[in-house]
């Protein structure tokens, strides 16, 4: 007897271990989703203290709709975002907003989708629209009664071609950026400061007086001697190259403007520091130890919490960056359509992002933002807003990503002196055409 | 009666095993035979989603299986299909290798080599003669100076700019092998010499100094930290080039210049390692009975003797198998690298930077360029490699086993 009961306990702990072993087997979720959940985990404190005021004394009710942003806000940026999604929530106490930052969006997307986790709504650099929309992780808001007219009453026009591919809106434009001269008026003076924003050999002549004069260089830049195409752009498209590579995916890096501008580049690395990084030139602004920063606007809060009494200088012709929130397929399938449309049309409205304006020092994309009176007299949007003017917008197409590499090494290997400039630039054109064969 | 016998009795095994097996099919071999199917197609950041008709997509491919296939996004881009010549990925990562230009070039490499292993064999030979031995040293320098002269003779450093050339996978395995040929012993001798300190009777404050020279080991679980502290000594306004400066001299621009950064990241990761060879022969050490060095000093053996005839041929069993792993490992070393240079410095558009070991440019393939295909077949080629090798360790450790017997 005894000895059938111990058969029969066997045989269920071996279907009890069977089913813990099938588990993965049948559900391979578990393994596909694992790196999922520690990024979203960070959701639930910062859900905590959004709901909070959303709902001060009455009971949950059931039908809220939470609405889940993944962002790549940071930092001071973060506050002032986070209390313009708390008025949203105030005002419409049936909506939760979550607001998280995976560590690596588009990692975190490839397995988040497909299990229907994930945002609903993704804030991101308008380069990333091409790639997304070919996986499918975005779907276009113009089937969602986004019309172009709305678009281009509403936001400048930069900003709407940049969110606009392949004849579909994909994305609402919250701020634009890019990248100019930032001074400390106490170190450089007039006469270092050339007129014409376009004047580079004045440019490199200032830089080499004034390292004569200091002993220090006159511009730091993290894009010098990095892997950093961004950073390079007011350089070349300043010289004259229309684009690293266009929507038909054409590049324009063997181009005489191009080797003009990288023969620029090296003479300038004479006079400059061979390392630069983001750090470099902070520290090296604030010490007083470098005249000017080549950076953007993301770096004017903290330059003046240094004390620094800056300038801005508008100088080349920079990428031109708009950042956007993007729709994303689980909005859709989840219902949420309607609902994340509209905290989409709230943030990037003129009322709401000239509140952040003033803040962040950011450049609004809604047109009536930056003509709001305070707004346009804040320095950061002055100054920031000529370079802009005078900046090539990024392309959303996903050609634009076979750019990134190859420019940003053959510039590195220009400033350490690794290729002669042309040799460089013949390398980086011939990288970009085996990109873009290999998309094709 | 009596179950514990013919087929229930297997079934009972089959039963019990399954669970590990099943395991070991879903953990080990499916992303094996998921990544070498990826390998022989076209996928890449424009056809980034699958094609479920297609029978093999449907079976391996995640986003093909039922719980996942109504979620799975559907873009405006196209599937991905096998790649047309099939070995299409293979063929950008290595393709010119089968050049004769290419194969003699290598073969040139191998022979250098070749007096090196010869010299290895004839010296175990004429040791176990007994008469008429020619000394092993003769022998072995014989086969270097060989080695040395074939070097020049073939002109090696033509051969390999032109295996270089043959595509990225030779350049970034040869400058691994390099590292790892640097690394390795490097840390092995420091190991030892630390080893052989600490290891002294009349040492005051040894556990002490156990504990502190252990602390790089420890500090390897915050490792990225580590090696940024390493990047921060060697930038151009780093702490060494400050300490250079109170000198009066300038130092170099040490992460900018392709053999500096090479050697800044071989000795941040000796450092990070040579612990282990420490500990481990620490330990070997500790287990050679004392009465062996008494009876070699009363045989008048000096030091050098003792070390060379007692204390290395014991210590071999625990090193060698230690140093054959410690090379895997080296092998597929990440970190340290990519949180120094990040692969570089760049040499130029297209081709790898000069501190991109296998691991940094697999990841900078996959995540930074979405090159799925060719970054697979990178990954089959290097599990073969690494597979090999792995072989070859269970060998010498086999080998080693008989040691103490």
């Amino acid at each position: 007897m005894s000895k059938k009961l111990l058969t029969i306990t066997s045989v269920l702990l071996i279907a009890v271990f069977l089913l813990a072993a099938c588990k993965p087997a049948a559900t391979p979720t578990e393994e596909a989703t694992m790196p999922v959940e520690p990024t979203s985990m960070p959701d639930e404190p910062t859900m905590a203290p959004t709901m909070a005021p959303g709902e001060p004394t009455t009971e949950p009710p059931m039908d809220k709709t939470t609405i889940t942003i993944w962002n790549q806000w940071d930092g001071k940026y973060l506050e002032a975002i986070e209390a313009a999604f708390k008025d949203y929530e105030a005002a419409h106490p049936n909506v939760v907003i979550d607001l998280s930052k995976p560590e690596d969006v588009k990692s975190a997307l490839t397995v988040a989708i497909p299990a229907g986790e994930g945002p609903d709504i993704i804030g991101w650099a308008n380069d990333a629209i091409g790639e997304q929309a070919l996986i499918g992780n975005i779907v276009a808001l113009s089937d969602y009664g986004i019309t172009s007219e709305f678009l281009s009453s509403t936001y400048e026009p930069a900003a709407v071609n940049g969110v606009t591919w392949m004849g579909s809106i994909w994305g609402l434009p919250e701020t634009q950026e890019g990248i100019a001269l930032i001074y400390n008026k106490d170190l450089v003076t007039e006469e270092y400061l050339p007129t014409d924003p376009l004047d580079f050999e004045g440019l490199l002549a200032s830089a080499t007086k004034f390292k004569e004069d200091t002993g220090n260089p006159l511009i730091c830049n993290q894009g010098f001697g990095a892997n950093d195409a961004y950073h390079m752009s007011p350089i070349y498209f300043g010289f004259g190259v229309p684009a690293y590579v266009d929507e038909e995916g054409k590049g324009y890096m063997d181009t005489p403007e191009a080797i003009a501008a990288a023969e620029w580049l090296k003479k300038l690395s004479a006079v400059s520091f061979a390392e630069n990084s983001y750090d470099i030139c902070n520290a090296a602004l604030a010490e007083g130890k470098v005249g000017m920063w080549w950076t953007g606007p993301w770096a004017v809060a903290g330059i003046e919490e240094s004390g620094v009494n800056l300038g801005i200088l508008p100088f080349g012709r920079p990428f031109v960056g708009i950042k956007t929130l993007l729709l994303t397929t689980n909005a859709v399938t989840r219902g949420n359509t309607d609902i994340a449309i509209d905290v989409m049309k709230y943030f990037t409205s003129a009322e709401v992002q000239k509140k952040l304006s003033l803040v962040n020092k950011t450049i609004p994309a809604a047109t009536a933002a930056l003509q709001d009176p305070e707004v346009a007299a804040l320095t950061a949007v002055v100054g920031f807003g000529a370079a802009l003017n005078l900046g090539v917008p990024m392309s959303p197409s996903p050609f634009s990503s076979a750019q990134w590499d190859p420019v940003g090494n053959a510039s590195a290997a220009v400033w350490t002196g690794a290729q002669e400039p042309a040799v460089a630039m013949a390398d980086a054109q011939s990288a970009i055409e085996e990109k873009v064969a290999g998309m094709k | 009666m009596n179950g514990w016998l013919g087929r229930r009795k297997w079934i009972t095994i089959i039963l019990f095993l399954l669970p590990t097996i099943i395991a070991i099919l879903v953990f080990n071999v499916y992303p094996i035979l998921l990544n070498t199917y990826i390998s022989f197609t076209n996928r890449n950041k424009f056809r980034p989603n699958p094609n479920c008709d297609v029978a093999l997509t449907g079976l391996l491919d995640p986003l093909c299986w039922p719980s996942f296939r109504e979620n799975a996004p559907k873009g405006l881009g196209s599937p991905y299909v096998l790649q047309d010549p099939i070995l299409g990925n293979y063929d950008t990562l290595m393709g010119k290798l089968f050049t004769p230009e290419a194969l003699l070039a290598l073969l040139f490499v191998v022979l250098v080599f070749s007096p090196i292993i010869a010299a290895n064999y004839f010296s175990k030979k004429q040791e176990r003669k007994i008469h008429k031995k020619i000394p092993s040293g003769t022998i072995w320098l014989f086969g270097l100076l060989t080695a040395v002269a074939l070097f020049f003779v073939l002109n090696i450093p033509r051969s390999i700019n032109e295996l270089m050339a043959t595509g990225d996978f030779l350049t970034v395995v040869f400058r691994t092998i390099l590292f790892v040929a640097l690394r390795v012993p490097l840390t092995f001798l420091i190991g030892l010499i630390l080893a052989l300190i600490l290891n002294s009777d009349n040492l005051p404050g040894k556990t002490f100094f156990r504990v502190v020279l252990f602390i790089p080991w420890g500090a390897s679980s915050v490792a990225i930290l580590m090696a940024l502290v390493w990047q921060f000594l060697f930038r151009q306004q780093g702490t060494i080039n400050q300490i250079i400066s109170l000198f009066g001299g300038t130092g170099p621009i040490w992460l900018n210049n392709p053999v500096l950064a090479f050697g800044v990241i071989v000795l941040a990761d000796i450092w990070f390692s040579y612990p282990f060879f420490m500990v481990s022969i620490l330990g070997a050490l500790q287990s050679i009975p004392k009465e062996l060095y008494e009876a070699a000093e009363v045989d008048g053996a000096d030091w050098w003797t003792q070390l060379s005839r007692i204390t290395l041929p014991l210590i071999r069993p625990a090193v060698l198998p230690a140093a054959v792993l410690t090379s895997i490992t080296a092998f597929q070393m990440f970190g340290t690298a990519f949180a120094i240079t990040n692969g570089g410095p760049v040499r130029g558009a297209g081709v790898p930077g000069a501190t991109e070991f296998v691991m940094v440019y697999a990841f900078k393939q996959i995540f930074q360029q979405q090159n799925y295909g060719t970054a697979t077949a990178f990954a089959v080629l290097i599990f073969i490699l690494l597979f090999l090798a792995t072989l070859y360790s269970l060998r010498v450790t086999r080998m080693t086993k008989g040691a103490y017997e």
